[in-house]
């Protein structure tokens, strides 16, 4: 057809974005692996090894550190897949005016633009020793001591729900809204019950959504690993560990577990994925 | 079976109050006196926000409107998250424009571009040292910039691709078949249509990068971004009210921005 725009004109749109990603992105992920199995980092006399990889799954502290990171990610996604779902439920198929709900997308995104240290230590004040629970503990007379509530991990995933919760709430309330309301209106008419109406429409049609909520959850927390270091007890996290030895300069170890955390989390995004097509959200 | 009404109202207003909890305890304690973070709070002051220094305090006893090195980190991230947001906006607009069609390698390259959200962010920032380190480039306000457009481009990606209208095609195809040069379409047909999503990315792209640490600590030089600033500054020094008073100033002053900038877009675009 004459009229289309030749299809060449699509591949040089997207050129701007595919060098911004090669450059920051493709390249130095390859990098990284490629110094993950050198000796020293250095391309003028490069000597090439596995001793890393067989230092780092040969350390006993490795699968507590594994556990750590993969085990506290995955509980606050599904925390945060907890407690958001019902919010995007409620946003799409209870709230009828579409002003209200803008409202409530902007109310969500304000607490966004507090710097992120001080959103962390805004949390001192509320869970901390002298701070407004354990007040109100010992004036109310349940405890005469102040409980640590802080450096737990539970007040990790309290943290991480805060700052993580509307990376799940908006693709899910994305997906929520797309679902054609006749869909569900004929299986009322034809008297399904609601929880069939619920799991096998509104949830299935939803379940891209989820998938990216996760996603955006779960990888969010992998890579953070100042807040843990701060707030969860000094638990290890692969990251953390990833900080430490670059800060260190002990650049090639610190490749190699850079490697195994992209690695170990890219498979779980693969298992995600080929649960659930996530195209079909923007399809 | 119907939820009633005053559950779904309760647990929005719950789901707000956790989104707001910090923030209201970051304006409380920035009003405190003394320097300890405790409570009950006995006294309120302006001191954090406006007492003259006597040169001899340590930095985190200085007023806030007395610390030179926050208004130039405060710059730093204001520039940045602009510069994020108007390459975000131009990249989101061009790449989900070119993946509406059917074309080879599309599924490849639409997870290359999700590639940027799916990698942690210390793993990126390391890469990204790495290849500057090799190449003898120097960090730069620049390299902090592009580190955060891979992150935030994707979340505009698919804000915008689940938003496109479905009939936008053939309005596209309409207005090609009357002789309508390219630029024209789109700035008459296409624009007007996926303006929200435009500007979406453009606040998206500068609320991610103003919150970012992680990625942004592994690419700049010299002071860096608020977030690093502070992040460096809580590493070396103790915790007193200050930096809740920097937090509430932030905050009133990017919420500002924000509704100004998204107020000049929604106008410039539309003229």
């Amino acid at each position: 057809m004459s009229t289309r725009p030749p299809k060449i004109m699509n591949y040089i749109l997207l050129l701007p974005g595919l060098l911004v990603i090669a450059f920051f992105l493709v390249i130095p992920l390859l990098l990284t692996v490629v110094i993950s199995f050198m000796q020293e980092f250095s391309f003028t006399n490069p000597i090439f090894t596995v001793e890393n990889y067989i230092e780092f799954f040969t350390s006993p502290q490795t699968p507590t550190i594994l556990a750590n990171t993969f085990g506290m990610s995955l509980l606050a996604s599904l925390v945060a897949l907890l407690v958001g779902y019902p919010a995007a439920y409620f946003m799409t198929f209870r709230i009828k005016s579409i002003k209200t709900r803008n409202l409530i997308i902007s109310l969500l995104l304000v607490p966004f633009l507090i710097d992120w240290n001080v959103r962390t230590i805004a949390w001192i004040p509320i869970l901390g020793e002298s701070g407004i629970v354990n007040y109100l503990l010992q004036y109310f007379n349940i405890v005469h001591q102040p409980v640590s509530l802080l450096f737990s991990r539970w007040t990790l995933i309290i943290i991480w729900l805060q700052s993580n919760l509307l990376f799940m709430i908006f693709p899910i309330y994305l997906a929520l809204s797309r679902i054609d309301p006749d869909l569900i209106n004929a299986a009322r008419v034809l008297k399904s019950p609601p929880h069939r109406v619920f799991y096998e429409i509104i949830f299935k049609l939803s379940l891209p959504g989820v998938i990216v909520g996760l996603t955006f959850v779960f990888v969010n927390t992998l890579g953070d690993y100042i807040t843990p270091s701060l707030w969860a007890g000094g638990i290890q996290v692969l990251g953390l560990s990833v900080a430490n030895f670059a800060a260190n300069f002990v650049w090639p170890y610190a490749a190699t577990q850079s490697t195994v955390l992209i690695l170990i989390s890219l498979a779980v995004l693969v298992i995600l994925f080929k649960i659930v097509d996530i195209k079909k959200l923007v399809e | 079976m119907k939820i009633p009404d005053f559950l779904v109202k309760t647990y929005i207003a719950i789901i707000i109050l956790i989104i707001y909890l910090p923030l209201v305890f970051v304006v409380l304690l920035s009003f405190k006196s003394g320097a300890n973070i405790s409570f009950p709070i006995e006294r309120f002051t302006l001191d954090w926000y406006l007492k003259p220094p006597t040169g001899y305090e340590y930095a985190a006893y200085v007023s806030l409107f007395h610390d030179r090195q926050f208004f130039a980190a405060l710059r730093n991230s204001f520039t940045v998250s602009i510069v994020v947001a108007l390459m975000a906006m131009a990249l989101v607009t061009i790449t989900a424009l070119a993946f509406r069609r059917r074309m080879a390698g599309r599924n490849f390259l639409f997870y290359l571009f999700l590639l940027g959200f799916l990698t942690p962010g210390v793993t990126v920032g390391l890469g990204v040292n790495f290849l500057f380190r090799l190449l003898n480039l120097p960090f730069s306000f620049w390299s902090a910039a592009l580190i955060n457009v891979i992150y935030v481009v994707p979340f505009g990606l698919i804000l915008m691709m689940a938003r496109f209208d479905p009939n936008l095609l053939f309005y596209e195809q309409a207005a090609a078949v009357l002789k309508a040069p390219p630029l024209m379409i789109f700035r008459r047909i296409t624009l007007p249509l996926i303006i929200y999503e435009v500007i979406s990315a453009a606040i998206l792209g500068f609320l991610l990068s103003w919150g970012e640490v992680i990625r942004t600590q592994f690419a700049m030089k010299g002071i860096g971004t608020l977030s690093t600033f502070i992040n460096t500054q809580l590493g070396v020094n103790p915790l007193t009210p200050k930096w809740y008073a920097a937090g509430t100033l932030i905050s009133a002053v990017s919420f500002l921005g924000f509704l100004v900038f998204a107020y000049l877009l929604t106008r410039t675009v539309r003229q």
